[in-house]
């Protein structure tokens, strides 16, 4: 009989992974997973092949990536991408206090070493053999990409909204996503002991390049059905008052068809139906609004709009 | 579906969306992995490879949802005459793909003859007449035709559509087997069969009629000659024994059909030598070879019909009481391994099967009966396949579940096999099954 260890998930094996395991798993941590987001995930396991999820924020592309490596039991290594993102914050820098403070502890045993030289030429022969160590794994401190392709343990790296960094990065993840490898100059090239399961999120803010796109599954991820988000808010937040559920869905999906300047995505209606929970609410008058609209609409310019003519919005 | 694949992808090009080689070869792996079985699965699977953008998906849910569209007939009082469209085509205008060898076309009929089975048809040299127009159309009459019931009225589930109340309406045997009913109501139904099955054995039995030509008739000419002191003055002559025929039985036994089909094996049981001369194949989207289970299961067909065991609130499953000796229809049916009754029909993939198995039914004297419905789920319903199978057989019987003006609505794509079928029977309720099965041993 297998010892169970609390909190750890062993890893699946990829031909266990099947589009209705995936639901059920999805399901049971609270997310209602479509069979497109169910199929693509299988494919993207068996193909091998990142997957990138776009689609406007808040519709749940990063929860897919979080229980994917929960459904694998695996660890989420997240890359948040920002402009200014370069290869030293995403992959790997050299620990420079590190070597400081080993180069100034050493600087006797250098000295003897250095002493042995006969001449200049050999000095600098043996100072190199010597300053390599400096630059072996000890000093190298392992950013998001280099921890994803250098962990033993099966990984899912999270590259969460890619829209937001330079193409430069994005030729860079090239090589990442096409050969789970990457390059570092003074150590050569290091491959993935397993291959990290790679999902991308992108808001769509800019268009990404045709090269990244073709080496990933895509799968646009739009804000869900009204029959889809009742079934959300129920799961969420069971216990809102009967019949109100419904009206929060309708509420947000007609907020969502106006032109706000952010629609609610899903976690802020699941905000919105706690904080409805939290006052008591069992209607949504106008005043339950005022308390409450912050929990779902993140624009002052939005609340003012939705509180003037809440009617509208609720019709 | 490779070439269908493949149409696909041209298809996605053609409206500007770039797809590359790799791509393509990885929605090839992808539909592999998911089946297609479910059209969503495959959907979302050739999404997922073949897209890139939200540009390229909104194209290709438009051009998924015409591909992949369940094949449109027109009414029956619309359809074009001679010549202007079999079904087959018509699917394919409308930008459904089209089977994999669509290009097999039926054989032209350039030495067809009025009245030629589809394989005397397709041998050279035996028909002079210039060819008529509209061979398909004129096949799947023929199938209609050869109906001798279908013949006097247009259909008979529907003229013959007995009123509420009457005593026609309380007979079992005029039942509808595909509307849903209580294991007391089938249990009604499968009461009948013992009677039928003897009235059928009655009937068929004085068969022999005097012919023409062919061998002596013995026995009769020693009873004529007793009038004329024992000289047989003329020797009465009887038709040819027949060579031994070969029957090959292919019943879906999907949820809607599975009732029907364990009401026809059980009367075919008694008539038929199971195992020796016919096989029976069960199907719901793949062939299985079931005569030893069913002739197993039929041994003692006629003993007493075990009382319910269904309890109230389950949904009772079609041919749970059909049940000879004990082990009803359904129970059976799961102990068969490789036979999921649950998955959905798939005519095509059937057909296509046991058209590439060793135990395809080929011979001049092999009779080809299926049983179903022909609702293939949107599936490529194939229609070559059968084709196939018909030129290797001497008659294709198909036995259709449904009423005559539901074939072709929805998802039914029995008018695309009208033409590779000899005759067709509309065995909606018990006595339509018993017409069918005295059609096929009349031509035994």
């Amino acid at each position: 009989m297998g010892l169970r260890v609390a909190g750890y998930t062993p890893p699946m094996a990829s031909e266990a992974v099947t589009a209705s395991s995936i639901s059920r798993t999805f399901a049971e941590s609270g997310f209602i997973c479509s069979p497109e987001v169910a199929v693509s995930l299988f494919l993207t396991e068996r193909l091998g092949k990142p997957l990138l999820l776009e689609g406007p924020p808040g519709v749940g592309k990063t929860e897919i990536a979080k229980l994917w490596a929960k459904y694998h039991g695996a660890q989420l290594v997240r890359l948040q991408c920002y402009e200014g993102l370069d290869e030293a914050k995403a992959l790997y820098e050299w620990s420079y206090g590190k070597q400081m403070l080993y180069a100034q502890l050493l600087r006797d045993k250098m000295g003897e070493a250095l002493a042995r030289a006969a001449d200049l030429a050999s000095a600098i022969a043996l100072l190199r053999d010597e300053a390599d160590a400096f630059f072996s794994r000890d000093f190298l401190l392992a950013r998001p990409l280099l921890q994803a392709i250098l962990s033993e343990r099966p990984v899912v790296l999270l590259i969460d909204e890619v829209d937001r960094s330079d193409e430069e990065f994005e030729a860079f993840l090239l090589e990442v996503l096409s050969d789970n490898q990457v390059s570092i100059p003074e150590l050569g090239t290091l491959r993935a002991l397993s291959p990290p399961r790679v999902v991308l999120t992108s808001n769509d803010t800019r268009e990404l390049s045709d090269a990244l796109r073709r080496r990933c599954l895509y799968l646009h991820v739009d804000y869900p059905s009204f029959a889809d988000e009742l079934r959300i808010i129920e799961a969420r937040a069971p216990g809102l008052a009967a019949g109100l559920a419904e009206r929060v869905v309708r509420f947000a999906q007609s907020l969502r068809r106006a032109d706000l300047r952010k629609a609610p995505g899903i976690a802020e209606v699941v905000d919105w139906a706690l904080a409805l929970i939290a006052v008591g609410a069992d209607g949504l008058p106008h005043d339950v609004l005022r308390q409450t609209l912050g929990a779902l609409l993140k624009n002052r310019e939005d609340v003012e709009r939705v509180l003037s003519d809440p009617a509208h919005f609720r019709a | 579906m490779i070439s269908a694949l493949a149409r696909f992808v041209d298809a996605l090009r053609a409206e500007g969306v770039v797809v590359s080689p790799a791509e393509t070869l990885d929605a090839g792996r992808a539909l592999d992995l998911v089946g297609l079985e479910e059209k969503r699965a495959v959907h979302a699977a050739l999404k997922a490879t073949l897209v890139k953008d939200r540009r390229a998906a909104e194209v290709f849910d438009r051009l998924f949802q015409r591909f992949f569209a369940p094949p449109v007939f027109p009414r029956r009082e619309q359809r074009p005459g001679a010549g202007e469209g079999e079904p087959s085509n018509r699917r394919n205008q409308g930008g459904g793909i089209p089977p994999p060898d669509a290009d097999r076309k039926p054989k032209a009929p350039d030495n067809a003859t009025e009245g030629q089975s589809p394989r005397r048809r397709a041998e050279p040299g035996k028909g002079v007449k210039p060819p008529a127009p509209a061979p398909d159309k004129r096949r799947r009459d023929r199938a209609l035709r050869n109906d001798r019931r279908q013949s006097e009225i247009p259909s008979r589930a529907q003229a013959s559509r007995p009123k509420p109340g009457s005593a026609r309406a309380e007979d079992p045997t005029h039942r509808i087997l595909a509307a849903r009913m209580s294991t007391d109501e089938e249990r009604r139904i499968a009461h009948e069969v013992p009677r039928l099955i003897e009235a059928l054995r009655l009937g068929l039995g004085r068969r022999l009629v005097r012919a023409s030509s062919g061998r002596p008739w013995v026995r009769r000419a020693l009873r004529e000659s007793v009038a004329t002191g024992g000289v047989p003055f003329t020797i009465p002559m009887r038709a040819p024994k027949p060579r031994r025929t070969r029957v090959v039985v292919l019943a879906d036994v999907s949820f809607s059909t599975a009732r029907a089909a364990g009401l026809f094996l059980w009367m075919a049981a008694s008539f038929l030598k199971l195992g020796r001369n016919t096989r029976t194949l069960l199907f719901v989207d793949r062939p299985v070879d079931a005569t030893e289970a069913i002739r197993r299961w039929a041994a003692r067909a006629g003993a007493a019909l075990p009382a319910s065991q269904t309890a109230p609130s389950r949904r009772p499953r079609p041919g749970e009481s059909i049940a000879p000796h004990g082990v009803s229809f359904a129970d059976m049916i799961d102990t068969l391994p490789d036979l999921n009754p649950h998955a959905p029909s798939d005519y095509g993939t059937a057909f296509h099967a046991l058209l590439t198995s060793p135990k395809r039914p080929r011979g001049r004297n092999t009779v080809l009966v299926i049983l179903g419905d022909a609702r293939t789920n949107r599936f490529d319903p194939l229609p070559w396949t059968l084709e196939e199978l018909s030129r290797g057989c001497r008659a294709v019987i198909w036995l259709a579940s449904e009423p005559r003006p539901k074939w072709g609505s929805e998802d039914s794509v029995l008018p695309l096999y009208l033409p590779w079928i000899d005759l067709v029977v509309e065995a909606t309720d018990l006595a339509g099954l018993a017409h069918g099965l005295t059609e096929l041993i009349r031509r035994l």
